[in-house]
């Protein structure tokens, strides 16, 4: 087995009496596709949170690569290699995505504070933007203001700006959520696309995409782990199909 | 590739023409009037730099064009200090007390930065006019003007100073959109737009808030210490909350975040003012030359228009204006 | 000096003073920063207009008590038509077109006062039932300001009755905690939030009524009140009627007394203050809100 990349040990999370995270551990070595599902208010998007530091934890601790991020802000946390997706779309409204994009290539290669030279003058950063719009399927709208697209097209930029980060681990939150299932699929082709050696960390409801997706996957009960197992455990578990699969289907 | 703000040069470039047709124009008074736009024009672009870039609204920015003004005040009468070196002073007091400030201030969002900026804003006020030493509220004078006689020049010329003020004012603008137009620039704008996006992508988006306040808080302290040396007169007026209100009107009448629209906000406002408390103005609209001595009630129902209807600006409805012909001319070629 | 009683009963009365129209001023802004996080800048100009609305209504009639009546009302009246034709537009724009808007209105009635009363200072007379002086605990004291202070006590126990014991006032108070709750639960959030912002422009005239014969009344006496009323809401926490007179408490006190002892310093440790809570303490010493 290879490597754990990342580690999450005994998180917990209440706001006021109620508590949205309780105990929850992760351990994912590198290259795992790793889903994580439950129904509404399990906890799923808090528990990113937590990961990426917006959410300040009660107790538990974080690794990444073997380093702990419990005292880093999420700022930190990216440069030390995590990126989300949001829910929902959370993206730079008056930019083009072309902007959008060499924002985060800019910020992954550390040159965000540069103040005495031009942004148009880093050549190599547009055309890096550009090759990543490309593989997003984004060519076509390059120039465009974000704030102009169709839905379909924001979400594939609000995934898209994720990736152009390079990251060690991956965090998907609901990536299709409100997709045609043409762009839903095109999203999976991405997906697939995507270096063997990142692991990735993905929130779904649609069942079809995470158990062809995952290789394991992690249930969220109440902010518990109710099981954790491989896509065919988990459809076998009678309290997994009570609890949340008998309700969805 | 990318064409972003397409009529920031030429409006530059238009402002400086009428500034120098101005500059060349004017009288004495004229020339007084053109001085202080251009201070004013500084300040203005300088909290443009914070308001209309960066999304951080200041309502004690005021308090750091005082610093920079009882700075130079205070080298050049105390001190002895040549007027240079006291303008190079009071940059990095300003600067310096902006970076203090802001290392707490930049925590904070929303109305209660605006409540915050303007508690620190008037602690400045309060101390400056009570401080004994820089003459209480009554303020002090004999600030000197740049001692530019080796190259043959008399600052004491309103023709001279004036446009010197212009230079400078085009200097600071030069360095304002290179700065914006930097990779920290568009990190600032997109901060703007979306912070909590920005920072998941590994921008320390306080850190980056916190330089462009204190670099905001430094020019403004320029603009303090060429005001000083304008009047040869410090105040604590200087400091007080309703002149970073002015300054954030003029911001957004000119156009929040265009920089040039700062610019040009500043001179609309400066003419505005001198024109509506001047009696012969209404006369010539063949009304009481009385309104003049209320003069602030039409400004202050002007403010309000501003903020209700402006939305983008004087530039922005321009920048809207060049739009709507550039693609009717391309409609009409491409039918021909 | 500090230990010398006459001095300390006279300064902490003159202290208790400045916290009843402090209280009079701060809780109307107090109230509707809590309820929408909307600043009204021209609230020290209701604050003058209530002391001008008095010296037109001393004028007229010869009762100060109907003047204490009707100036406040006028006040009301204003500060109801600028939210119907103003405001109530400028709830949802983004903080600082409120703030600016309402900084235009701070220039609109300095000089529209200008105008009707012209630019020299008025004064009008205490009125003869309260004209004297008072013995507070052997001190010779004008009675017309324990009236001030009495009043700032009774208004404060009068809103806390209504806060507590009325309908209304267990709508506010929802709706300081929690606005879209209220509103989802099919009361007329609106309406509510206009008869408080009425009643909070009133109680701001009421302060200028008050304060009118003590001090002097002329254009511009809205400035110096303003930014003290704004550091009460934020130090008591804004929204809340305890806090409110918490913070007129401290800062009628400390403002009173750092005048007299340390006039250099004073109103820098005030403001310094201000922002300090803003940092650490941003709901204030009485927070209100359970946090959303």
């Amino acid at each position: 087995m290879s490597e754990v990349v990342f580690r999450a040990e005994g998180l917990r999370k209440s706001f006021g009496s109620l508590r949205v995270t309780d105990e929850v551990s992760l351990r994912l070595p590198a290259g795992r596709r790793h889903g994580l599902i439950g129904p509404n208010g399990a906890g799923k998007t808090t528990l990113f949170d937590l990961i990426t530091g917006e959410v300040e934890a009660d107790a538990g601790e974080v690794f990444l690569g073997g380093r702990s991020l419990n005292r880093a802000p999420p700022d930190a946390r990216a440069r030390a290699g995590l990126a989300r997706s949001f829910q929902r779309n959370n993206l730079f409204p008056g930019l083009t995505v072309h902007e959008n994009l060499a924002l985060a290539c800019a910020l992954k290669h550390g040159i965000g504070h540069v103040f005495w030279r031009r942004l148009e003058r880093f050549t190599a950063l547009w055309q890096e933007a550009e090759e990543n719009a490309g593989r997003l399927g984004l060519a076509d709208h390059l120039g465009q203001r974000v704030s102009t697209l169709a839905y379909g097209t924001q979400r594939q930029l609000e995934i898209g700006l994720a990736l152009v980060q390079e990251p060690l681990l991956l965090l998907l939150d609901e990536p299709t959520a409100g997709m045609s299932p043409e762009e839903t699929s095109g999203i999976l082709e991405l997906l697939s696309s995507l270096p063997e050696s990142l692991t990735l960390l993905i929130i779904e409801h649609d069942m079809d995409v995470i158990f062809g997706l995952a290789e394991r996957i992690t249930v969220l009960d109440y902010g518990r782990v109710l099981l954790e197992g491989t896509p065919g455990e988990v459809r076998g578990s009678d309290e997994v199909r009570r609890r949340y699969l008998g309700a969805a289907h | 590739m990318r064409e972003r703000d397409p009529i920031q040069l030429p409006v530059a470039g238009l402002l400086a023409v009428i500034a120098v047709a101005a500059w060349f124009g004017a009288g004495y008074f004229g020339q007084e009037l053109l001085a202080e736009i251009a201070i004013l024009a500084i300040f203005a672009m300088s909290l443009d730099l914070l308001v209309g870039v960066a999304g951080m609204v200041s309502l004690g920015h005021a308090g750091f064009l005082a610093l920079g003004a009882y700075a130079t005040a205070g080298a050049t009468v105390f001190w002895g200090w040549p007027p240079a070196a006291a303008l190079a002073f009071s940059v990095a007091v300003a600067g310096a007390c902006a970076l203090g400030v802001g290392l707490f201030a930049v925590r904070l969002g929303g109305v209660f930065f605006i409540m915050i900026t303007l508690a620190i804003g008037q602690m400045f006020y309060a101390y400056f006019f009570k401080a004994r030493a820089f003459g209480g509220d009554n303020g002090m004078s004999g600030t000197p003007r740049f001692d530019l006689s080796p190259l043959g020049l008399e600052t004491g010329d309103p023709a001279v100073f004036s446009a010197l003020m212009l230079v400078i004012a085009g200097a600071v603008y030069v360095a304002l959109l290179l700065l914006v137009r930097s990779p920290f620039g568009m990190m600032l704008t997109a901060i703007h737009q979306n912070e909590n996006r920005l920072a998941s992508l590994g921008c320390p988006v306080r850190r980056y808030k916190l330089a462009a306040f204190g670099l905001g808080g430094a020019i403004a302290g320029l603009a303090g210490a060429l005001m000083a040396q304008h009047t040869g007169f410090v105040s604590p007026d200087l400091a007080f909350w309703t002149l970073s209100g002015e300054a954030l009107i003029i911001v957004i009448l000119g156009g929040s975040g265009s920089l040039v629209g700062a610019a040009g906000g500043a001179a609309v406002f400066v003419m505005l003012r001198d024109h509506l408390s001047d009696g012969s103005f209404w006369e010539g609209l063949r009304l009481s030359g009385d309104i003049a001595t209320h003069w602030q009630l039409v400004m202050g129902l002007f403010f309000i228009a501003v903020v209700l209807l402006a939305r983008d600006g004087l530039y922005g409805r321009l920048s809207w204006l060049v739009d709507r012909v550039r693609s009717a001319w391309r409609g009409r070629g491409g039918g021909a | 000096m500090l230990l010398d009683p006459e001095f300390l009963i006279v300064q902490t009365l003159n202290g208790l003073q400045l916290s009843a129209l402090l209280f009079l001023l701060s809780i109307g802004l107090s109230v509707v920063f809590g309820l929408i996080n909307f600043i009204n800048l021209a609230h020290g100009t209701l604050f003058m207009l209530g002391a001008y609305f008095a010296l037109s209504a001393a004028r007229a009639f010869d009762s100060f008590w109907l003047v204490l009546l009707v100036a406040p009302v006028g006040v009301a009246v204003v500060g109801g038509l600028l939210y119907l034709v103003l405001l109530r537009h400028m709830q949802r724009a983004d903080p600082m077109k409120q703030v600016l808007v309402t900084f235009g209105l701070i220039f609109v009635g300095l000089e529209s006062v200008m105008i009707v009363w012209g630019p020299l200072p008025h004064t009008i007379d205490v009125p003869a039932l309260l004209a004297g002086s008072s013995s507070v605990l052997g001190q010779v004291y004008p009675t017309y300001r324990l009236f001030i202070i009495a009043l700032g006590l009774a208004v404060f126990l009068l809103l806390y009755l209504g806060l507590e014991r009325t309908r209304l006032g267990a709508i506010v108070r929802a709706g300081v905690d929690n606005r879209t709750m209220v509103a989802a639960l099919g009361i007329d959030i609106g309406l509510v939030f206009f008869l408080v912002f009425c009643l909070g422009c009133g109680l701001a005239g009421l302060a200028g009524v008050v304060a009118a014969p003590v001090f002097s009344i002329f254009p511009g006496m809205d400035m110096s009140v303003l930014i003290l009323a704004l550091i009460v809401v934020v130090l008591g926490g804004p929204g809340s009627l305890k806090g409110a007179g918490l913070g007129s408490l401290i800062i009628g006190i400390a403002d009173t007394y750092g005048q007299v002892l340390v006039p250099e310093l004073a109103r820098v440790t005030i403001y310094a203050l201000m922002a300090l809570i803003l940092i650490f303490k941003p709901a204030g010493l009485v927070p209100v809100r359970s946090g959303h």
